[in-house]
């Protein structure tokens, strides 16, 4: 016992590191299963503090930026205002409300810390449990896409970005409904990969890439990017082709999180479809 | 005694948040992005017990890991260049470890030295970093070109620092 002893204290540096590295490693690998960690909870509040002070200062920097970026979502949110449209029939046509129920809610947010430059990129927004962020819930700025929440504390949130290793979003192509997946290979902040091209299909440079609306995560048709270029797979099933994102990812002020008001419902039925 | 503790706590917060709200937003070409932190396992004096070493180490990384959602990432890196740097101070320099001085510094070390020193740690630091962060084998070349191109931006903010604050050492001491 005592040589056991002695030899440990001989070897504590090797010993020590040893412990330290394990202890990481298994921060890193396992880190999914302590996303709801009440460790996290805190140090999120704490980086919280500190990335959204600094946010205040550097956000003024660029507000002209911010200000064209808003400009021109009220434009387009204008344009869908019933009094944009000229009615062209007598006949006005009736919507009962409860024939139109809200399917998602939106959080307003702002981004107090991004980064575009590493393998696995998120983002930390300013709203937290407390407003009623979730984890797995969808982030969008303006109709564009921008990620998914997956780590909440009261005040912040942790968003996954599509730059990411794990990113795989569900998406189709806005001509013609047909499904692909869109992936980041992890070079260029502006360029992703499309994955699971049917072959038969014409793809053409400038064809937009929209969410599917297949998960609970996006809402239907939210733009993800243009095809730059098809790349042939001549050995497998399925084409790829790179894509240019629309959403700066290294440019982002406000985002908001996507709320569907179904998403319970969506996944009991989900969940009842696998007992059987 | 107090006044080196004091000046390392300075530098350690000053390197967090220099870390993490400047460089972090740093993007050439997609690749290369700093990692000036790992300066202050470099600077710390060369008596500074084994264990503090390795300590103090997996603190800074994981302080730079909270704020980027990385829980682990950092921190093995630098633990595992902080575990090195005993032996690297040991295979690079002639003279025994009482010669070498108190602090590692280009000033009193010289070019040379300096170099080597925190080029073999740097690079130890990036490669961990960078292989762990990407985790897979079909991005090896990729990975490979972010840990030279980032190693040497690294060692062109450590020696312009070094330069920086710390020219007039030769002259305190």
């Amino acid at each position: 016992m005592r040589n056991l002893f002695l030899f440990f204290r001989k070897h504590y540096f090797i010993f020590l590191f040893l412990f330290l590295e394990v202890v990481s490693l298994i921060f890193l690998f396992r880190y999914n299963d302590y996303q709801n960690a009440v460790i996290y909870g805190w140090t999120s509040e704490i980086s919280g503090v500190v990335n959204s002070a600094f946010r205040n200062v550097s956000e003024y920097f660029s507000l002209k930026r911010t200000n064209f970026v808003l400009n021109e979502e009220n434009v387009t949110l204008h344009a869908r205002m019933p009094e944009a449209f000229y009615i062209t029939d007598t006949a006005i046509e009736f919507r009962d409300d409860s024939l139109m129920q809200a399917e998602y809610r939106f959080i307003s947010a702002r981004v107090i810390s991004n980064t575009t430059n590493r393998r696995n990129n998120y983002l930390m927004i300013n709203k937290g449990s407390l407003h009623g962020v979730k984890p797995q819930m969808g982030v969008i700025t303006g109709n564009k896409i921008v990620g998914q929440v997956v780590n909440v504390s009261r005040h912040f949130s942790w968003i996954l970005s599509v730059l990411h290793k794990e990113s795989r979003i569900s998406a189709r192509f806005l001509k013609n409904n047909q499904l692909v997946s869109v992936e980041w290979p992890g070079n260029y902040y502006r360029t992703g990969i499309v994955k699971e091209i049917p072959k038969h299909l014409m793809v053409l440079p400038g064809d937009t890439i929209v969410t599917s609306g297949n998960s609970e995560i996006f809402p239907n048709g939210i733009r993800i990017g243009v095809i730059d270029q098809l790349m042939e797979q001549r050995d497998e099933n399925f084409n790829t082709a790179s894509l240019t994102f629309l959403t700066d990812f290294n440019a982002l002020g406000y985002v908001e999180v996507v709320v569907d008001m179904f998403r319970d419902e969506k996944e009991r039925l989900k969940a009842s479809f696998k007992e059987l | 005694m107090t006044n080196l503790i004091v000046r390392n706590i300075i530098r350690f917060l000053f390197l967090v948040f220099f870390q993490v709200l400047i460089l972090n937003n740093i993007n050439l070409g997609g690749y290369t992005n700093p990692y000036l932190y790992v300066y202050f396992i470099l600077l710390l004096p060369f008596a500074t017990p084994r264990w503090i070493l390795l300590l103090l180490a997996f603190l800074i990384g994981f302080s730079v890991d909270l704020f980027t959602n990385t829980p682990g990432l950092n921190a093995a890196a630098t633990v595992l260049m902080a575990f090195c740097r005993p032996y690297v101070i040991r295979a690079i320099s002639r003279e025994s470890e009482e010669e070498l001085g108190v602090n590692p510094s280009l000033r009193t070390l010289g070019f040379r030295w300096f170099f080597f020193y925190s080029l073999f740690l740097v690079l130890i630091h990036h490669f961990a970093l960078f292989y762990l962060e990407a985790f897979r084998f079909s991005e090896f070349v990729r990975t490979f070109l972010r840990v030279v191109t980032s190693t040497a931006f690294t060692l062109v903010l450590i020696f312009l620092s070094e330069l920086l604050f710390y020219a007039r050492g030769k002259e305190k001491r």
